[in-house]
């Protein structure tokens, strides 16, 4: 079996949620006025582009299957 | 720390093993149950993870330790213990006339429509300022101090609408809440912060 594209793509996505998501866990427990902007300006977008990918790989559907290798 | 972040700091642990599952194994979304799984832990579970931080973080800005947190508010955090009934800042936070924990924005937001909005924007410019720029020393108001913001607690108050010296002239209430003439005009309550006099005055203890 070979991960087809959409496999990539939900990797892709789930590793900027997990760095998005980490980052707002750091700036809670970072009670500075930086913090905020670090939580939306990087977290945030962070988030944002996880949640892209991943609405992008539901609909790129041409590449929704697993591929079989030869 | 507070429960509310505890909580937020779980949630956001378990959508990031989610997560991981799914990065591990993105196999599991062929099934019509993976792919409900995946919309949970991809979409549903991050979104719900930040608006709770962004929300936490917008109430955590409304605290007296938030703003007094950055190095140039020190003088005026100083300002609130003043032992001296005339300093207007440090009357209204000794006696509770605004809630101790968010002095600052009590006096400081803005209560028009979407003054709220106005006000972070106002805090991103001072964070901006803080690392980007150079604050003015001493610091001071983006724009005069509106009326507003005290009539939005004093206005109906029996000791202000019928003070002794309010009522002393009729044209003065009139013109207080017409935003006309100024609550910190010379001479009324013009002694607010002070930051520069602080060296030559006495700090009330009671509460530090």
């Amino acid at each position: 079996m070979k991960i087809a594209g959409l496999e990539k793509r939900l990797r892709l996505a789930g590793m900027f949620l997990i760095a998005g998501l980490l980052v707002e866990a750091v700036c809670l427990l970072w009670a500075r006025p930086l913090a905020f902007i670090l939580m939306v300006g990087g977290g945030g977008l962070l988030c944002a582009a996880g949640i892209v990918v991943y609405f992008y790989s539901l609909v790129s559907g041409g590449e929704a299957t697993r591929q079989q290798s030869p | 720390m507070h429960f509310p972040t505890i909580l937020l700091l779980s949630l956001i642990a378990l959508s990031a093993v989610l997560i991981g599952v799914l990065v591990a194994w993105p196999g599991v979304t062929v099934t019509r149950g993976g792919k409900m799984l995946a919309f949970l832990v991809l979409f549903l579970l991050p979104s719900l993870c930040m608006t709770m931080g962004v929300s936490s973080e917008l109430q955590r800005a409304t605290s007296t330790e938030f703003c007094l947190s950055c190095h140039t508010m020190a003088s005026h955090g100083r300002s609130l213990y003043v032992d001296d009934p005339t300093y207007l800042a440090a009357a209204h936070f000794q006696n509770h006339r605004v809630p101790a924990d968010e002095a600052c924005y009590t006096c400081h937001t803005n209560y028009a429509m979407f003054g709220g909005v106005k006000a972070k924007f106002n805090g991103l410019h001072h964070v901006y300022v803080q690392y980007f720029g150079k604050p003015h020393d001493p610091i001071r108001l983006y724009e005069p101090y509106n009326n507003r913001e005290c009539l939005h607690c004093h206005l109906g108050a029996r000791s202000f609408e019928e003070g002794a010296v309010h009522t002393a002239d009729p044209d003065l209430l009139p013109a207080v809440k017409a935003n006309k003439l100024s609550c910190l005009s010379s001479g009324c309550h013009d002694v607010v912060h002070n930051v520069g006099e602080l060296s030559k005055v006495k700090f009330w203890k009671g509460a530090q």
